[in-house]
């Protein structure tokens, strides 16, 4: 079943790109990088448990990691994703450190300090990192390469963290969620756990800074990984629901696509307009569905599938 | 497969050869994206909303020219539509907009969009599309000095080294033994402004007692004035963008510095920041500056033509905005900018010919009404800075004051 759904979700994914214009897979790209974005923090803040606040100072690293590689050594663009994949990874087990002490709202606290202080090094850096004026990279991509590289990225990724949350190191993370105390004593290691989990998801964040300055132009900036960003990528896990790999998707192309789908109406297509929505969206399904749209489809579930049980004895 | 698939079949064949025949047979006369039979169709994005968003006044400035042009038999006989899509003054949002101008608005040309990261952000992208990206309203050098790696790209305004260069030579030459304390931003914009400073001074550039600079984000700059302050400077150099600088005037008169010689960039020397600064206690009378267009606040300019169109057209198509709010001329200047190359693009306009244009203004021909006496446009082989005289300005009156232009207009603005 969920093999046949994956294999569904690949086969819209290439036909897309066939069907779609330039403009058009310039959009899907956006979804594929929040994709990515917001698998990485489910994976430290739904699967681990960890709270963070601050996936956007990740980005940066990863977006900055790749202009810089392009700019100053002119790498291949496409060598600056494992790249920044690997900075990222050790910035994250870094970040991760802190969480062995703190927890909850202050663990939030210290992510939020990081996403805030991160895009603040250009322009402290300014000579090398560009300043306010930005980093570019030395070539720049289609359409459609962007959209075939971010979206086999994004198809990796999903790859890995399934493969990584269905062993045993996802009944580790799910143990340390769940309770640290009952997962100390039944034998899992909590440093290497939490700082594996920030690890992992620091890393698929970088890769999506990556992707993201590749779909602005190679163009790097302090304003383009601002805090909103950070809380775009949580109002997408939100929507999302925590802990489900299949409602990323859904908060991917939510905060992917409403930008864009914005800009037609009147008020809210405003730039402004927009983080009106996004805040309202927020507190609607805070409210309403507190497990995103990942928990409603649960919901659902077991009369779904006790529906189908009993259906050959009514028929 | 037999006779009844063989005939639709068939159909489809026929179909598809007259498809491709027709369709080259206006390839071949197709226009440039963006120009229909009745409609040029540009855009470009703006801070309408956010931080910068006091500049929205331009772009509405500029659409209420195009629909002034529009009714009065538009160019050649077609109408401009231009869209404005506001980016907040976020380069990352500046190229997801353009983008959608370039490939889903199909636009001709990428028109005056507003700020120095925004459009370094679209630059590349642009000129590698071949898209015209014209009349920037930033006042960066890159632009002109550029221009060989960036055909597409053009500014307008003149820039910014070249405008303090003009202050540097005016204390060389009428204050001598001035101290100089100068206030600059942090940034690409804030530095470039200085080192045009340090260029106009010359030897006298010793003179600077004491340079301070700030960072946007800091929220003030009440650390840097004081230190001005104390350092015994008697003229003071503000560069710097609109809100800061209101910042550093109001902070002066809190702190009881009053230097005997104050001068402000242009782009925070508008007469409505000039004005709001005074309201919140700022010494503002005997400030110096530059302006290049004309300016409706000036009563000595109030029967120049320009002022007189000016007037006439912001009341009819765009009656929210204030004439003496000089970001209005600057608008008009620059629209009419775009449809004089417009006109001059070929009879059914092309990009290449709109840079053509662009790149050959003529000064005796492009007689453009909105500029301040003395200043014109002008472009040629080597030069791809449209506009490159200023003339000093002095604001007197306080808070219901206005600028007036003093001494000659000054050239070679670069």
């Amino acid at each position: 079943m969920k093999f046949a759904a994956a294999g569904f979700a690949a086969a819209v994914v290439v036909l897309l790109g066939f069907l779609l214009d330039g403009y058009h897979q310039g959009l899907a790209v956006y979804v594929a990088i929040y994709f990515i974005a917001i698998l990485g923090l489910d994976i430290v803040t739904g699967y681990t448990g960890q709270i963070s606040i601050g996936h956007g100072g990740f980005m940066a690293i990863g977006g900055y990691t790749t202009a810089m590689l392009s700019h100053y050594e002119h790498w291949n663009l496409l060598l600056t994703l494992p790249a920044s994949l690997a900075v990222t990874f050790l910035v994250g087990v870094l970040v991760g450190i802190p969480a062995l002490r703190l927890s909850g709202v202050y663990l939030a606290l210290v992510t939020f300090g990081f996403a805030v202080s991160i895009p603040q090094l250009p322009l402290k850096f300014s000579k090398l990192l560009g300043g306010s004026n930005g980093l570019h990279t030395a070539h720049s991509v289609t359409h459609l390469w962007l959209y075939v590289v971010s979206w086999s990225c994004a198809g990796v990724a999903l790859l890995l963290a399934w493969l990584l949350l269905r062993g045993r190191t996802g009944r580790a993370f799910r143990a340390v969620r769940d309770s640290e105390v009952a997962a100390a004593s039944s034998g899992v290691a909590l440093p290497i756990y939490k700082t594996l989990a920030f690890g992992v998801s620091g890393a698929l964040a970088g890769v999506a800074g990556s992707l993201l300055v590749l779909a602005t132009n190679g163009f790097a900036q302090p304003s383009e990984f601002g805090v909103l960003l950070s809380l775009q990528i949580l109002i997408g896990a939100a929507v999302a629901g925590l802990g489900s790999l299949w409602g990323v998707i859904l908060g991917a192309l939510f905060v992917g696509l409403l930008p864009s789908v914005s800009a037609s109406f009147p008020v809210i297509g405003s730039a402004h307009g927009q983080d009106v929505v996004f805040g309202l969206a927020v507190i609607v399904i805070m409210l309403v569905l507190p497990n995103g749209v990942a928990g409603l489809l649960r919901r659902f579930e077991p009369s779904f599938k006790t529906a189908i049980k009993r259906d050959p004895n009514t028929s | 497969m037999g006779m009844k698939g063989r005939v639709p079949a068939v159909f489809a064949g026929v179909a598809l050869v007259a498809a491709i025949a027709v369709a080259a047979a206006f390839g071949a006369h197709r226009a440039d994206p963006g120009i229909s039979g009745s409609t040029i169709t540009i855009g470009g994005t703006f801070p309408l909303t956010g931080p910068a968003s006091l500049y929205k006044t331009i772009p509405a400035a500029e659409n209420a020219y195009f629909d002034y042009v529009n009714a009065h038999g538009g160019v050649n006989g077609r109408k401009i539509d231009f869209k404005i899509l506001d980016d907040a003054y976020d380069p990352s949002k500046t190229v997801p907009l353009t983008q959608q101008l370039v490939e889903q608005n199909k636009v001709f040309a990428v028109y005056g969009s507003l700020g120095t990261a925004p459009n370094l952000a679209i630059w590349n992208y642009l000129n590698q599309r071949k898209v015209p990206h014209v009349l920037l309203a930033t006042g960066d050098s890159y632009w002109g000095f550029s221009a060989k790696k960036y055909p597409w790209t053009i500014g307008f305004q003149p820039d910014y080294p070249g405008e303090t260069k003009i202050y540097g030579r005016y204390i060389v030459q009428n204050m001598p033994n001035a101290k100089i304390g100068v206030l600059y931003q942090n940034d690409a914009y804030g530095k470039n402004y200085f080192a045009g400073l340090r260029v106009g001074l010359g030897a006298k550039k010793s003179q600077i007692v004491s340079q301070q600079a700030f960072d946007l984000s800091a929220g003030n700059v009440t650390q840097q004035m004081l230190a001005l302050k104390a350092s015994g400077a008697d003229t003071f150099v503000i560069l710097a963008t609109p809100t800061p600088a209101i910042q550093a005037m109001v902070t002066a008169a809190k702190i009881g510095w009053n230097p005997a010689n104050v001068f402000l960039n242009n782009v925070s020397a508008v007469s409505t920041f000039l004005k709001l600064a005074a309201a919140n206690g700022a010494k503002v009378d005997g400030i110096i500056s530059t302006g290049a267009y004309v300016d409706a606040s000036i009563p000595e300019e109030s029967n120049l033509a320009g002022v007189k169109l000016g007037k006439q057209i912001l009341s009819q198509y765009a009656s929210s905005l204030d004439p003496n709010n000089s970001l209005t001329f600057y608008g008009l200047a620059n629209a009419w900018t775009m449809v004089y190359a417009l006109k001059n693009a070929g009879k059914t306009p092309t990009r290449a010919g709109l840079m053509r244009a662009l790149k050959n203004l003529d000064p005796k021909k492009a007689k453009n009404p909105f500029l301040a006496p003395g200043v014109s446009l002008k472009t040629g082989k080597k030069d791809n800075f449209p506009l490159e005289q200023v003339q000093l300005i002095r604001w007197g009156g306080g808070a219901t004051g206005n600028w007036n232009p003093f001494g000659k207009v000054y050239g070679g603005v670069r």
